[in-house]
């Protein structure tokens, strides 16, 4: 965890630039954001100009890691210290959620001229610019207060974009949610509180030399991961997300699916593998639930009704393949190999799905605006007038589905190589059932839209580009698989 | 060891968990909200007490002021009409429902009294010694049953801003208030404050576009949720 994690002393300083792309990356989204709330974009290029510096920031953060390996920054502020750091896991996450943001920011002022919310549009964009700054932040801090305070920023900026909607149901369903994320924020601050009063730290760095295995780090990992399990809605706890969901923006759907959810999960794997280095318990409890979540959110949306229910469902299950790898990921007693093999697995399925996920959600999106239904029905003849949406629609699934040759092929492999090795049946049977349940919900959308008896007329043309950015994302997600020893590089980087 | 009271502290806190209590329990919202204000004035209190003037300072504007202000805000958007109805919670709860919410925050704050247990000992032979953690400790294992209990939204966020008060304060006792907690705790009142902003600017909205019956009929999806 302490390599994997790069939670120790850096070998080289930083060179100058980095400092500025670090200041780039936490910044200059939000300033983009306040710029977008006055200027607001009709068109998809002012957005792609004003995003580009910030992607050129997170390259460049990465340019410097591959020199000089892991960066490090501290500050102490009035006795409190703060640390950053950025190594492999950090670099790919950050460009995850930096191309992801920009597309969903693509996206954008298509969908708002087409569905002509109203005046209140306008606040989506800062609040979509500190929800990327909180989220970068995140995969960056290395100390339990910014951690605390870059996850409530995300909470709340994420709170604050589902509510814009304004229809009865968003808020109520957007008031749940703030509820609960407020709730299981406390409960982490609650475990905090408990690390804080033992052990006296709150660098992470420092705490995995001081912590060992006593009731006190149990009780603030089950408090800690309670709170994070509500918010990243692993499966007992997810009863929140669909209604969020259904009633969200499709750009403000994405971002979440693809990568608030995501973030609590990264701090959970995080803080665990260093509060319960040896555990066996509570990581395979972890795990059955996951199949638990498989088989259910399968199910779900296997019966769902709303195009946007199946698609929410089907992160539910597919946040299952994370949750079965927690014994492979934490835990002493398991052997390097499925263990290196099962982290390669775990962070290509999670980046796979954020990509695949947010292509998935535009894609509907797009079907939704297009022929007016939410419903899954209401996609019938779709497949003469729509194909380009259908077919990213499949692409996407492909990857959810874990054929050859996307990132959830080769990700789900890499796993299932691994629980072979450890000889996890009962998790490889789960791996295959979640397979043929995610199969059976997406031709199910298919066999509605290849539906030619009910010809519709009247359909919605698209804003430029809505489909394009779509596809993108999509292709991303095929590519990831047939390109994986890229990523897999720049995450063995932090662990050699 | 022999036990040495602060009758302060001691009073403090009692007055603390009688105002929590009070608060969460009060159907009638504006007299809950006004309970809310003197319980957040008691907080400063016992900031002030734990030698934390910083944190008083902060949870005057930011808990007495600007969120209890939040309550009134919300209550406003209530129509006057039909007179004491809108500021009542009138739901009701079956017994099944009360039951296991009280089980649910019986084991946490069983679990959390162990592990505080675990890390002050002293407290097992003299726990007046500690009277504001033993008093935080009651005040989270109430508003987290009231939160899981309540319907009312309103009701709900104020059961929050109580639960994060309460942890706020085992924070401090804990870990006394070295920079470090006093940080956390700032950012917490912070959020807390950002958060109820936001729940009752939502509220508001969902008031006048749906009426008041609106804000109890969050039912089904949130129970499985705890």
């Amino acid at each position: 965890m302490i390599w994997r994690f790069g939670l120790y002393e850096s070998t080289f300083e930083p060179q100058w630039y980095s400092h500025w792309a670090l200041l780039a990356i936490l910044v200059l989204p939000i300033f983009i954001g306040l710029l977008g709330a006055f200027f607001t974009p009709r068109r998809l290029f002012p957005v792609a100009l004003a995003c580009l510096p910030i992607l050129l920031a997170g390259a460049l953060l990465i340019v410097d890691y591959l020199q000089v390996g892991l960066l490090r920054w501290q500050w102490d502020i009035a006795g409190v210290e703060l640390s950053l750091r950025f190594n492999g896991l950090s670099g790919l996450m950050l460009m995850i959620t930096q191309w992801v943001g920009t597309a969903a920011a693509m996206y954008t002022p298509g969908h708002l001229q087409l569905t002509n919310p109203g005046k209140h549009a306008r606040w989506l964009w800062p609040l979509m610019g500190v929800l990327i700054s909180a989220l970068s932040l995140i995969w960056l801090a290395v100390d339990l207060l910014t951690l605390y305070a870059a996850l409530e920023l995300m909470g709340l900026a994420a709170v604050g974009m589902l509510l814009l909607s304004g229809k009865p149901d968003a808020l109520k369903a957007g008031m749940r949610y703030l509820l609960l994320a407020l709730v299981g924020s406390l409960a982490y601050l609650l475990g905090v509180a408990l690390l804080l009063g033992y052990w006296g730290e709150l660098d992470l760095k420092s705490l995995v030399e001081v912590v060992e295995p006593s009731p006190v780090s149990w009780v603030a990992a089950a408090l800690i991961g309670a709170g994070l399990a509500l918010k990243a809605a692993l499966f007992p706890l997810h009863g929140w997300l669909t209604p969020v969901h259904e009633n969200a923006w499709t750009p403000v759907s994405a971002l979440h699916a693809a990568l608030v959810i995501k973030a609590s999960l990264f701090m959970l794997i995080m803080l665990w593998g260093i509060l319960l280095p040896d555990a066996l318990f509570a990581p395979r409890l972890v795990a059955w639930l996951g199949m638990l979540a498989i088989v259910w959110g399968g199910l779900i949306a296997w019966r769902a009704e709303s195009l946007k229910t199946l698609v929410a469902s089907s992160t539910v299950g597919q946040l299952g393949y994370l949750m079965v790898a927690f014994p492979l990921l934490l835990g002493s007693a398991v052997s390097p190999l499925p263990g290196a093999l099962a982290w390669e697995g775990f962070w290509l399925q999670l980046m796979g799905h954020s990509l695949a996920k947010a292509a998935m959600f535009m894609a509907v999106g797009n079907l939704i605006i297009a022929t007016g239904e939410s419903s899954i029905k209401g996609l019938a003849g779709t497949s003469r007038r729509l194909p380009l949406s259908l077919l990213i629609f499949g692409i996407a699934s492909v990857t959810l589905m874990g054929l050859p040759p996307s990132a959830g092929f080769t990700a789900k492999w890499l796993l299932l190589q691994a629980m072979v090795m450890t000889q996890q049946w009962v998790a490889v049977a789960a791996l295959l059932i979640g397979t043929l349940l995610t199969a059976a919900y997406v031709f199910r959308v298919f066999r509605y839209s290849f539906d030619e008896t009910a010809p519709r007329h009247q359909y919605q043309p698209l804003a430029p580009g809505m489909d394009l950015i779509a596809l993108c994302l999509a292709l991303a997600a095929f590519a990831l698989g047939l390109l994986a020893h890229l990523p897999l590089a720049l995450l063995q980087g932090g662990g050699a | 060891m022999i036990a040495s009271i602060d009758y302060v502290e001691v009073g403090v806190a009692f007055c603390l968990v009688a105002a929590a209590l009070a608060c969460l329990f009060d159907r009638h919202l504006k007299r809950a909200s006004s309970l809310f204000l003197l319980f957040a004035l008691l907080m400063s209190l016992s900031w002030w007490l734990f030698d934390a003037p910083g944190l008083a300072l902060a949870e005057l504007v930011l808990g007495l002021t600007l969120t209890g202000g939040s309550f009134f805000y919300a209550l406003n958007a209530f129509p006057a009409t039909a007179e004491k109805v809108p500021h009542y919670d009138r739901s009701l709860h079956r017994w099944s429902h009360k039951v296991v919410r009280a089980v649910l925050a019986l084991a946490w704050s069983v679990m959390i009294g162990g592990a505080i247990w675990f890390l002050l000992p002293d407290m097992a032979y003299s726990p007046t010694e500690h009277p504001l953690i033993i008093a935080a400790v009651v005040i989270v294992a109430t508003a987290m049953g009231a939160f899981a209990l309540h319907r009312h939204m309103l009701r709900r966020l104020m059961a929050f801003n109580v639960l994060g008060s309460g942890v706020f304060l085992l924070l401090a006792g804990m870990a006394g208030t070295m920079p470090g907690s006093q940080a956390l705790i700032s950012v917490g009142l912070t959020i807390a404050w950002l958060g109820t902003l936001l729940g009752v600017l939502l509220i508001r909205q969902l008031v006048s576009l749906e009426g008041l019956l609106a804000l109890e009929s969050d039912s089904d999806a949130t129970g499985h949720a705890q």
